[in-house]
């Protein structure tokens, strides 16, 4: 959600500086089109788990789905990909690709790429149905250390190295 | 006394067997120190100030991760507002990011700048020379694409900067990771994976960078490549003053550009073990074609107990295929209204 870093900057005094520049690994608005906004909801296929962005794979159910779903008997889908960020950064809270199960359904908010014929999104933000954001959970229920807790142990994950 | 006090001081870091300071481990440089000073900022932040700020920045993340509404639409038509490489589209959920929540503390004063001469904390204007060759390079691009209708898209300007891969950023292009990484002079890039890994021998140390993936060799005692030897991260040797590893780097390649410089950027970088937990990291940076003067910037590198992952950048890059295909079909579109 790069409008809630570039307020978290704003908050800080430090929009002016070289931190601004830095914000991205490409170019967003050249790959995602501003005037195509979509609204996803699915089920996950299949996670690639690679840099530079992780895609998510997603089926959604549609009468004139060009598939069989996979995840819904009798019925035809769509597939989609969603991009996400760095998965060494999730690895190192002890998050993989296995942590989501296949067949979870999500909610995704975004911009289709430029090229429409192309079923791809940028995951502006990644939800179960109920809200919550992927990947997340509060500590002490057992959920991934994800670093957004102040009051946990950062970095229990499986990524974690060291001398444990 | 002298004597004695090095020798405390000596004792508290890591050695190899040949006495030299022993620079290996991890480090993660996230932090929320910028390169250059905010307005308003003093050089040392007081206690207070630091912590001030780096609660704010624990709280973005904490409240970046609150769930929204599942029964949300889809973003604006015309897009979502964000400025700068977001354009106007956004990025993704903050669980992606390790930005770091901590200001560098260099000899125990919490800073709020790495650049530290010039004293104000900012880079030094850049020499005319330099102005007139940035300016060049963006009416370059212009020039290539005069015949197409000027766009308002913020997502595919500037007009031209699209045409083919070698047009886009190294960062973009998975050939070294974006806001100086790797550098010479290793920045953080205060988005995320910054972790570093020293590995050193009697005659070599090696700097693995994270993003994307650069591992720079730095030969010790050595000389330098010979001038036509051109590289991304320059030719790095180095020596040992004492307990710090000095290494300078030149050769660079004309492509590398930091922050707008030439190929005959120098940057000699200073590493001091401090403590078993940290290292200082001093580099002076000079190309008088570039800067009106050389500029020095220092920070800590803490070690880290987290692993370096691979970052294989060309093995998903699919973003590259995504915005290449944008452009061509934008040109496609406008040629079509050409011909009307």
């Amino acid at each position: 959600m790069r409008t809630q870093i570039t307020t978290l900057l704003a908050g800080l005094g430090l929009v002016a500086t070289a931190l601004t520049p830095a914000l991205a690994h490409h170019a967003f608005g050249g790959e995602f089109d501003p005037n195509k906004p979509v609204l996803l909801k699915g089920k996950i296929t299949k996670i690639e788990w690679v840099n530079p962005h992780a895609w998510i794979h997603l089926e959604i159910q549609k009468p004139d789905g060009a598939v069989a779903c996979e995840f819904t008997p009798n019925a035809k889908c769509e597939e989609w990909m969603v991009e996400g960020g760095t998965p060494n950064t999730l690895l190192r809270r002890g998050i993989t690709r296995d942590s989501l199960t296949r067949g979870t359904e999500i909610v995704v908010d975004g911009y289709q790429t430029r090229d429409h014929s192309l079923a791809r999104a940028n995951g502006r933000n990644v939800t179960f149905p109920d809200g919550r954001k992927l990947f997340l959970g509060s500590s002490g229920t057992g959920a991934p250390v994800d670093g957004a807790d102040p009051t946990e142990g950062r970095g229990r994950g499986r990524g974690r190295g060291g001398n444990n | 006394m002298v004597v004695m006090a090095s020798a405390q001081t000596s004792s508290r870091i890591p050695r190899l067997p040949d006495g030299k300071p022993d620079l290996q481990g991890m480090y993660d440089l996230a932090m929320l120190t910028p390169v250059e000073r905010p307005a308003g900022l003093p050089a040392v932040l007081s206690d207070e100030q630091a912590a001030k700020l780096e609660k704010q920045a624990v709280e973005a993340a904490r409240s970046g991760a609150l769930p929204i509404d599942g029964n949300r639409t889809a973003p604006p038509k015309g897009g979502d507002g964000s400025v700068g490489p977001a354009g106007n589209v956004g990025g993704y959920n903050t669980f992606w990011l390790d930005r770091g929540t901590h200001y560098s503390t260099v000899d125990g004063q919490k800073r709020s700048s790495i650049v530290v001469d010039p004293p104000d904390g900012r880079v030094p204007a850049l020499t005319p020379e330099a102005r007139q060759r940035s300016t060049a390079a963006r009416s370059a691009y212009q020039r290539q694409t005069s015949d197409q209708t000027e766009s308002t898209d913020p997502g595919l300007e500037p007009a031209g900067a699209y045409d083919d891969p070698e047009r886009r950023p190294l960062g973009e292009r998975c050939v070294l990771g974006f806001g100086s990484t790797s550098g010479p002079p290793i920045l953080p890039n205060y988005f995320y994976n910054n972790l570093h890994q020293i590995v050193q021998t009697p005659d070599t140390v090696m700097i693995l960078t994270e993003m994307v993936h650069d591992a720079r060799i730095v030969r010790l005692n050595a000389q330098h490549a010979p001038a036509h030897v051109r590289k991304w991260l320059g030719d790095s040797v180095g020596h040992w003053e004492g307990d710090t590893l000095v290494v300078e780097t030149t050769n660079f390649s004309a492509k590398t550009r930091f922050r707008g410089s030439t190929d005959n950027l120098k940057v000699t970088e200073y590493f001091t073990r401090v403590d078993a937990n940290s290292l200082k990291y001093r580099f002076t940076v000079e190309d008088p074609t570039t800067w009106e003067r050389p500029w020095t910037g220092e920070y800590t590198w803490p070690i880290t107990q987290d692993h370096l992952y691979e970052y294989a950048c060309h093995e998903g890059n699919y973003a590259m295929e995504n915005i290449l295909r944008g452009a061509r079909l934008r040109e496609a579109e406008e040629m079509g209204k050409t011909k009307q």
